[in-house]
């Protein structure tokens, strides 16, 4: 890929070719930008992915129904809640297995903390990258909150493995949702808090502002999901309009852009959207503690070794990186035919190409940023 | 000095101990030879000290120019180990500072506080290897740490101390000063050159932009206070103001005040501090025009920066804070101790430690105020830190540098005017003090949190 | 790009605000107490014991109530866990379990092998301070080919399962071996080479 650049670049001219990455510290991960820069003006940027290709899919193939749950973990280990949930609901729907209410409030409970938690970390190192440290470390400080509740709850901090086929392995533990809400509670005065601190900051709006816009048409064809998309203005959640789980069951509304202060689908309403979206979240956990039924949290009779009759099945769920969609596909063993996981990262990458033509290199650290890639997710 | 190991088996009330000795005691000793050698190595006390103790003219003796020559070199050699040890010493002290801001601990293991962490980290700098990349320009790769050591450690000959202590009061010394510390940037673009390296060239050329445009705004900015006082010389400025906040340079022009903040800007960039650290901005280029840098020519880099910190403070501090002017004491006191002995009586001795005290605690708020703006702000991006200097600095030191004209005029005429100025922007700032704490407090109360200052 | 006057002077405005604010904050910070921990060697309780009781670190097995049905071996994706089974010599009628391996440096913690045993014999323990200077040295026998332990029959009648206290078994184990002990030249199954281990063929036993 690089030779293929190399060509095209006119050595008399004055651009030259910048390897940003995959050591870098602002890529994120493992990712590779090949740069072409005009000084500070970047004439072309293209994605070189791959760095962290872990055949996650193939390994489905040869693990078992059960066994592939920990795997999904690693999909995203940012907000590894959603791809546990991903695939536990394409299991479910292609086995027909019901998942008792009370495991998908659980769900929803666990899911929405790990919204936080990811987004969190999304803001903190969008501040970082644009150099503000000490909010990034304000937004670790919360997710380990987090963190801790989560652990108190599946006993793991990052690699969850919570969910199973047909409900969650383990109930709320005793003292957790006093824990949870006094989490909550001072969660929402740190919002206000971390607005203050660096969301309004002026030179902060001005590095966002009006940088690499993303108008609605172009986000839907790049197939853009989840807060990039929201972020261009375009409504659209599987959480509200393809509800699974217990979605349908709480009040909360979609922070779409606005353009606040500058263009909508800019960088700042894509930070923007995760800023509100955590505000979000906080009442739906809020919600579901209160709503939360009695009952089981398995679903009952779910093999251990589970065999499953030859179909397929798609499953969509709102990950903190946009929507994510498990395609499984069954041929009657206790084995998958085959895995397909739809991370939201990935298609995010295919768009910094187009949108970096006449960015800055500064712009195409807070571009990278805003679009909140993680590269587990975009390589798997 | 305590390494780690040994201060971990030594009992916690030694390592205090050493601690609070050595992180006394060492500047403490480098502040008592400033305030002894800056005064006694002048050439016409060295000269009349020839002339009493050798008993020769010092004018037909042959080695006059060499004693006055050693007795320069060795408060030149005070000053630059004042500049390494403070520069150290900030390094800790930003260190904690910024750790308690985002609710961690910070260095606390070697030494009480953690405090000889800076003197680890120098070691385990001088012992790393050397590394020139293969195809960097030997020569120049070599060379620019130097200059930008150069240009850090020229400015301790105009910083003033104190009432008499300063290396040369020269008559042009804030022309000086800016000369000189433009010395820094050709070592930072000749380290991005000469590096290799894309991403130090990117640093090296930003840094330069970046200083060569801020040079504008920051001069035109000095000039404030320079018709203020009616002189270039840095003593004269501080002499020209008084001790109380109301006297300074800073309140007694409304001008200046603006003068002051686009100083104080100008000088962040220069320094390459937040908000305008674009050369060597870690999200961006990696370490910038220092990527390639290791070992000692990165720790000269490193003790430069932070160093630095001491040099802009120490002069916004002299320019419009009222340098090292003591309340009560005006220049007849210092003259009635100075007394027309060679070597001055013990009062006066005691003045000048008073005035260097003073000037010393100014420039560490100053010098705080840097730290801290550093810890809450982001990074600004090349077109906007030109677009501010351009359309806000430049215009608006413009501004105040025509006000500060007609102001002179007008208090000439009145001179009350300047009292009056004084002390409203004195009672402005004191209000918008307050304010600000209440502000403070008032985050505190809504997060449910409360002051807690152990654990430091 | 300001175009107006209005919106030069706003931007000021602005700015001073928002630097108003963020300063305060950052103040406000410096003078809150950290909420780090200092990990390892400055924190009030053994780190351990503050983690919660759901905490997966090491796998740990107690023998004594081991009922090798070999459900955890099954359930593990990747196959950490390696169970022999073989009858007792002395005793035709009772089985012994001559390997019991688990390879806590593949080992993921997912925590699926816990699940599955019936008599809660496999679980994760708190302890995760097992830093070898040799990966294989991870591997831990909780069956001795030589001493192999018996299967452990489920006493119906029984309230409860005598399991020892969580934990110790596997600080026993950790504490037993000194960070820089050289490892095992063969991990787990080991050659055919000594006969003194007639158990631990390389192949696994047939399914009982």
């Amino acid at each position: 890929m690089e030779k293929l650049i190399l060509r095209r670049v006119d050595q008399n001219n004055e651009e030259m070719i910048l390897n940003f990455g995959p050591q870098h510290p602002s890529t994120h991960g493992v990712i590779n930008f090949i740069v072409q820069t005009d000084g500070e003006v970047i004439t072309r940027a293209v994605p070189d992915v791959g760095y962290l290709h872990r055949s996650l899919e193939k390994i489905g193939e040869s693990t078992g129904w059960h066994g592939y749950m920990p795997y999904t973990d690693r999909i995203d280990y940012v907000a590894a809640m959603f791809p546990n949930e991903g695939y536990a609901t394409a299991v479910e729907r292609l086995t027909g297995i019901e998942v008792p209410r009370r495991a998908q409030y659980l769900r929803a409970i666990s899911g929405e903390l790990c919204r936080i938690a990811s987004h969190l970390i999304s803001v903190g190192t969008m501040a970082m990258d644009i150099g503000a440290f000490t909010p990034m470390l304000h937004g670790v400080r919360e997710r380990e909150t987090i963190n801790d509740l989560i652990e108190a709850l599946c006993g793991a901090r990052l690699t969850y493995n919570y969910h199973r086929i047909g409900g969650v392995a383990f109930d709320l533990p005793e003292g957790w949702r006093d824990r949870t809400l006094a989490f909550l509670d001072h969660f929402d005065r740190f919002l206000v808090e971390f607005d203050r601190l660096i969301t309004f900051n002026e030179i902060y709006i001005r590095r966002l502002a009006n940088v690499a816009v993303i108008p609605g048409p172009m986000a839907v064809d790049y197939g853009l999901v989840g807060p990039n998309l929201r972020g261009s203005g375009v409504d659209w959640d599987v959480r509200r309009d393809l509800p699974y789980g217990a979605y349908s069951d709480f009040e909360f509304s979609i922070p779409v852009g606005q353009g606040m202060f500058g263009t909508v689908g800019d960088s700042f309403d894509r930070y923007f959207c995760r800023v509100r979206e955590m505000g979000e979240s906080s009442k739906i956990v809020r919600q579901a503690l209160e709503k939360l039924p009695d009952g089981e949290i398995m679903a009952p009779k779910v093999q251990r070794n589970l065999k499953v009759e030859a179909g397929e099945a798609l499953s969509r769920v709102e990950s903190a990186r946009g929507e994510m969609a498990f395609y499984v596909v069954a041929d009657g063993t206790n084995k998958a035919y085959r895995i397909r996981a739809r991370t939201g990262s990935f298609t995010a990458m295919g768009i910094i190409e187009p949108l970096s033509r006449g960015l800055m290199v500064a712009d195409l650290v807070a571009l990278i940023a805003s679009l909140d890639v993680v590269a587990p997710e975009i390589d798997r | 000095m305590p390494t780690k190991r040994t201060a971990s088996k030594i009992s916690p009330r030694t390592v205090v101990l050493v601690t609070l000795a050595v992180g006394l005691g060492l500047p403490g000793a480098l502040f008592a030879a400033i305030l002894l050698l800056s005064p006694l190595t002048k050439p016409a006390v060295i000269d009349a000290l020839v002339g009493r103790v050798l008993g020769v003219d010092p004018a037909t003796w042959p080695w006059t120019g060499l004693a006055e020559g050693v007795a320069v070199g060795i408060l030149a050699f005070i000053l630059v180990n004042f500049g390494a040890i403070v520069s150290g010493m900030t390094v800790w002290w930003e260190m904690r500072v910024s750790s308690r801001m985002q609710s961690r601990v910070g260095y606390n293991r070697a030494g009480a506080a953690g405090f000889f962490q800076w003197i680890a980290d120098a070691v385990k700098l001088l012992f790393k290897e050397d590394l020139i990349p293969a195809d960097a320009d030997q020569i120049l790769f070599r060379s620019a740490p130097y200059f930008v050591m150069a240009g850090f450690a020229l400015a301790f000959v105009v910083l003033p101390f104190g009432e008499s202590l300063i290396a040369a009061d020269l008559n042009v010394g804030v022309f000086y000063l800016i000369a000189v510390t433009a010395l820094v940037v050709v070592g930072i673009l000749l380290a991005g050159w000469s590096s290799n390296s894309k991403w130090a060239l990117f640093g090296g050329m930003r840094s330069a932009a970046q200083v060569i445009s801020y040079e504008i705004p920051a001069g035109v900015a000095v000039m404030v206070p320079i018709l203020m006082s009616g002189t270039l010389s840095m003593q004269g400025i501080v002499r020209a103001q008084g001790a109380w906040p109301w006297q300074w340079n800073v309140f007694t022009n409304p001008a200046s005040t603006v003068a002051f903040a686009i100083f104080f800007i100008s000088q962040l960039a220069e320094g390459n501090r937040t908000p305008f650290d674009l050369p060597e901005a870690e999200s961006e280029l990696v370490a910038g025009y220092l990527s390639e840098y290791s070992g000692f020519r990165f720790a000269l880099y490193f003790l430069v920066e932070f160093g630095n910190l001491w040099v802009m403070a120490a002069v916004a501090t002299t320019l419009f804070l009222g340098g090292w002017q003591v309340p009560f004491v005006g220049p007849e006191a210092y003259a009635a101790a100075r007394g027309a002995e060679l070597i001055p009586g013990a009062a006066w001795w005691g003045l000048e430690a008073l005035s260097m005290v003073v000037m010393v605690l100014k420039t560490l708020v100053v010098l705080n105020l840097i730290v801290w703006v550093r810890w809450t702000l982001p990074r600004i991006r090349i077109d906007q830190m030109m677009n501010l200097c351009w359309k806000y600095l430049v215009p608006w030191a413009f501004a105040s540098f025509l006000f500060t004209l007609l102001w002179q005029l007008a208090v000439a005429g009145t001179p009350a005017l300047a009292t009056v100025s004084g002390i409203a922007l004195t009672a402005a700032t004191a209000l918008l003090l307050v304010l600000f704490l209440r502000q403070t407090r008032a985050n505190l109360v809504a997060m449910g949190d409360r002051v807690d200052l152990t654990n430091w | 790009m300001p175009t107006t006057v209005r919106e030069y002077t706003g931007s000021i405005r602005d700015t001073v605000k928002s630097f108003w604010h963020g300063l305060s904050i950052t103040l406000s910070y410096l003078v809150r107490r950290p909420i780090t921990v200092q990990y390892p060697d400055r924190t009030t309780l053994p780190v351990r014991d503050m983690l919660p009781p759901r905490y997966r670190g090491f796998l740990e097995v107690d023998a004594s109530i081991c009922t090798g049905c070999q459900a955890c071996e099954r359930a593990c994706p990747i196959s950490c866990i390696q169970i022999s089974l073989e009858k007792d010599p002395q005793n035709p009628k009772q089985r012994v379990v001559t390997q019991f391996d688990i390879d806590e440096a593949k080992c993921m913690f997912c925590g699926l092998c816990v699940e599955p045993c019936p008599t809660g014999s496999i679980q994760h323990t708190r302890e995760f301070e097992g830093s070898q200077a040799d990966l294989r040295n991870l591997v831990i026998r909780w069956s001795d080919p030589l001493h192999p332990f018996p299967v452990y029959k489920v006493d119906k009648a029984a309230e409860y399962l005598p399991r020892v206290e969580l934990g110790t078994l596997v600080r026993a184990k950790l504490a037993a071996r000194a960070w820089d002990a050289p490892g095992p030249r063969f991990l787990p199954p080991e050659p055919p080479a000594a006969p003194a281990a007639p158990a631990a063929g390389d192949a696994t036993p047939a399914k009982p």
